[in-house]
């Protein structure tokens, strides 16, 4: 494939390494100098006569916008350029899925924190100040905060065509049948932030003819680079994109943040500028994980085999539309859980709302319907008098199945191997209360209990997700693979434009090319937009889609290796042909050094590589619509100090199929995250909002998991290769984040006996606190409560 | 129209108030935008400009339905750009075009 745009400089050089074979644990090449704070993100990019960029943003979460006057920020010194709506050159709006968010705003904003105008200065405190000197004129109006709001049709439309963003109807089987034993409830999750330690930061550098090249920290370059070229008025080749240190990701990347702004910005100035959010401005500027509210009815005979299951789930998707379709789409499919549901009816809809924009994270609605369901098996065991593993055993979906989607459950679906491996794993040992280290007591150092009122608690919970892009998408990555001489030395170049976000894809790609081809030296290129599309670093993908590609791209530079030596050295070797330790092999025998075959020329091969086709669902909610699927089952022990509604999590154990181990300490270190992430929604992690306006936009307020927190994972992986991937791997990144959440809330309703129908769980839930505080008269001598705290009636 | 999710047709119309009409440019926008929410297709893409995305069927018809509301309000000029992506195959159809 020819390269889709021309360089404007140098590639820089890039040391090899020795990765190793796949299925061998390598340390990330970025990880040594993340610990050590040497590793360049975006936000440490400087270039001599850059400029700042800054954003003015709307502090009203629904007004209309009658003027904006920029002229007082234009005339300070230091300032370079101030952009508004009209100064957008090309398309307005943009979106990945739907094109309905503004550049910057014209007539409306619709969420706290919308962009309206962008300052370039010399310095960033005078960009700050002249965002100051911008003057807009608003018409506050009423926020529609609530999606239950936004669906009546009495309620104000935010968007032309209504609220509704997306609706998807999943009907399997009788959706009219009964059952001998009902259970049925509510449920909340809460908006969970992806929370990544660096902000959104990047540099776009003008190239003097018209085009920009941008620096920048994203999740996928192609669809940036087109967002960007739209809205520039730009060909695509005129804009390019290099990946530049990204600090996590976990699908707050996917959608644009400062990228269109900073390349209009270094083209009106004819200037490099660079934009770097702080803490705050990240949590307006990056969507988060959608709340959501589910109704469930769960039906089974009196031996516990499920029926049928009901749910109408009513998702916030926030102003605008980020990947919210898919995420609809995703958690209508998997509601009913990893079972085999003969009759369903599911009702997913996503909802325009006035609080921030929601879209991809880790999960992507799989997590929030997981809550729900695996809650609803426990009700459901409970009423039953069964084990709730053995109701999970019992009803657990096999190869041949078919979901309620319509698809054929395919191999390898170990949903009952898992759940026995998680149940016999050993317990935790129950350690003294009496003299233990504070640290492992609830509420750890703060020294509130000696262990009174601590109880201890397990629960279960199994889950399940899509790899990768589905329902017809058209899912691919492009690798080049180029073998050559260095020094004497054969070295392979490896170019993609995957997005290395952490997940240690680098170090993949590496692995993969180095078993493919025999060859000590690897070198990894970096990411840029110069290669075609890898697609998106989500939906736990990459190691499928962009593994798939370079494995191919090695397989074609082989072939053409084994052609060459052929030409050379004839066809009778007595034996096959292979590579290893930097020669051709025929057999045990060593036919020519590569660093010899090369000499004269290296060979590079490009490839596009697809996994297989996917479909749409059809009216009913029915289809092919997903490629692979990974699962995990939990098991969560907890100590809970019932007074205080304090919890220690003291131990996760996990099963999960991963098909193939292509580095043990990547996908530890993935299992180990996704679990931290899970115990964040289960306990802390929630943006709070009142009437549409964040109020914990800092790390100090929204409560992140630490080390403290996160207990030793106990885990069992399982490799059972998928027959069409690329080794047989799976996608690891998401699934240990689906299930811990509910094993950790089940664990709790052990210990506690309360319901816990929503999360995170608080510890005023957990006390039995929770709830209008209680109307007294007041002391005598005392005015008694203020009518905030207590409402009008006080 | 980039997007991972793409519409099999998307129409993006700018609709060019006529300052000598009855009705207010204000008023003309307003009318060609209050059209194009009906069709249930229509998002905002600018002070004048609306995008309509959906099946071929639906959004032609739905362009129509936003012209006539366009001139009927006295604008002169409605500028289109239609773009089309290829149709994903239906569940149970042949597995077309695909490597």
């Amino acid at each position: 494939m020819k390269a889709e745009s021309a360089p404007t400089r140098e590639r820089p050089k890039i040391l090899p390494s020795n990765p190793g074979k796949i299925g061998e644990s390598r340390p990330r090449a970025d990880g040594v100098p993340k610990v050590r704070g040497e590793f360049e993100y975006s936000s440490d990019l400087r270039v001599d006569g850059m400029l700042w960029g800054a954003t003015l943003r709307s502090p009203h979460p629904h007004a209309n916008i009658w003027s904006i006057d920029t002229a007082e920020a234009e005339d300070m010194p230091g300032v370079y350029s101030v952009l508004t709506h009209e100064d957008v050159p090309g398309r307005k709006v943009y979106g990945m899925e739907v094109p309905d968010q503004p550049v910057l705003a014209w007539e409306h904003v619709r969420y706290e924190g919308e962009p309206i105008a962008v300052v370039a200065a010399d310095h960033p405190e005078t960009a700050r100040r002249a965002l100051e000197k911008i003057a807009v004129d608003y018409e506050i109006l009423d926020p529609i905060t609530d999606p239950a709001e936004a669906l009546r049709e009495d309620t104000p439309k935010l968007h032309l065509s209504g609220n509704v963003l997306k609706e998807v109807h999943i009907k399997h089987g009788d959706v009219e049948a009964t059952a001998d034993v009902v259970v049925s409830g509510e449920y909340e999750v809460g908006m969970q932030d992806q929370a990544f330690l660096g902000p959104e930061s990047g540099m776009a550098v003008p190239d003097g003819r018209g085009g920009v090249d941008l620096f920048i920290s994203t999740q996928w370059l192609h669809i940036d680079r087109d967002q960007i070229a739209e809205s520039l008025d730009l060909p695509p080749e005129d804009v390019r994109l290099t990946l530049s240190g990204v600090g996590g990701a976990f699908g707050g990347r996917e959608d644009l943040s400062m990228q269109i702004h900073s390349c209009m910005l270094a083209l009106d100035a004819g200037r490099p500028v660079k934009m770097m959010y702080n803490r705050e401005e990240s949590f307006y500027g990056h969507v988060h994980r959608h709340p959501c509210k589910m109704e469930y009815e769960h039906g089974a005979d009196r031996e516990g085999n499920l029926v049928y299951v009901k749910a109408r789930l009513v998702f916030d998707g926030g102003a605008y539309a980020s990947s919210s379709n898919a995420v609809c789409l995703n958690a209508g499919t998997f509601a009913c859980g990893p079972y085999d549901v003969p009759n369903a009816r599911i009702d997913s809809y996503m909802l325009y709302t006035n609080n921030p924009p929601c879209g991809a994270m880790r999960g992507f609605g799989a997590v929030q319907v997981c809550f729900a369901h695996e809650t609803q098996m426990d009700k459901l065991a409970n009423k039953l008098g069964m084990n709730p593993v053995e109701l999970r055993l019992k009803n657990a979906m096999k190869p041949g199945d078919k979901f309620p989607f319509g698809q054929t459950v395919p191999e390898p679906a170990p949903v009952a191997e898992i759940l026995e491996r998680v149940e016999n794993m050993p317990m935790p040992e129950e350690e003294e209360i009496i003299g233990r280290d504070l640290r492992r007591l609830p509420g750890g150092v703060s020294n509130v209990t000696r262990g009174e009122g601590v109880k201890r608690g397990v629960g279960y919970a199994v889950g399940y997700k899509n790899i990768g892009f589905s329902a017809g998408f058209d899912d691919y990555s492009t690798a080049s693979i180029a073998l050559s001489v260095e020094d004497g030395e054969p070295i392979i170049y490896v170019h993609t434009a995957a997005a290395e976000v952490g997940q240690g894809g680098v170090t993949l790609q590496a692995q993969i090319s180095r078993t493919e081809l025999g060859v000590e030296n690897v070198a990894v290129l970096p990411a840029d937009t110069r290669i075609g599309s890898a697609g998106s670093t989500s939906a736990s993908r990459q190691s499928y889609v962009t593994g798939g590609a370079v494995k191919m791209a090695c397989e074609a530079v082989r072939g053409k290796v084994f052609e060459r030596v052929r030409e050379e050295f004839g066809d009778e070797f007595g034996g096959e042909l292979s590579m290893e330790d930097g020669s051709v092999l025929a057999g045990n025998r060593r036919i020519v050094a590569l660093a010899e075959l090369l000499e004269n020329g290296g060979i590079e091969e490009t490839v596009v590589y697809r996994h297989k086709p996917t479909y749409p669902l059809d009216e009913n909610g029915q289809g092919d619509a997903h490629f692979q699927f990974a699962f995990a089952a939990h098991r969560a022990v907890v100590e809970v100090d019932e007074e205080l509604g304090l919890v220690r999590v003291v131990e996760i154990a996990t099963a999960q199929d991963v098909g193939k181990i292509m580095n043990p300490q990547s996908l530890e270190g993935q299992i180990q995250g996704g679990v931290a992430q899970g115990l964040g929604l289960a306990l802390l992690e929630e943006i709070q909002m009142k009437d549409g306006k964040v109020q914990n936009a800092s790390f100090t307020d929204y409560l992140l998991p630490t080390i403290l927190d996160m207990p030793p994972v106990r885990m069992e992986v399982l490799e059972l290769a998928d027959p069409d991937s690329p080794y047989g791997l799976k996608g690891v990144g998401e699934p240990p984040t689906i299930s811990s959440t509910p094993a950790i809330v089940a664990a709790l309703r052990d210990a506690t006996g309360r319901e816990l129908n929503r999360v995170p769980v608080k510890p005023e839930q957990l006390a039995g606190i929770e709830g209008e505080p209680i109307r007294r008269a007041p002391q005598p001598g005392s005015r008694g409560p203020v009518a905030d705290d207590l409402g009008s009636e006080a | 129209m980039p997007g991972y999710y793409r519409a099999e047709l998307s129409a993006e119309m700018k609709i060019t108030p006529s300052p000598g009409a009855e009705k207010s440019p204000t008023e003309q926008t307003e009318a060609a935008r209050e059209a194009a929410g009906d069709t249930g297709l229509a998002h905002e893409a600018g002070p004048e400009t609306v995008v309509l995305a959906g099946s071929r069927e639906e959004v032609l018809a739905a362009m129509s339905k936003v012209i006539e509301a366009s001139l009927d309000a006295g604008a002169r000029t409605v500028e289109i750009k239609v773009e089309a992506e290829g149709d994903a195959p239906r569940f149970g159809e042949e597995h077309a075009n695909r490597e």
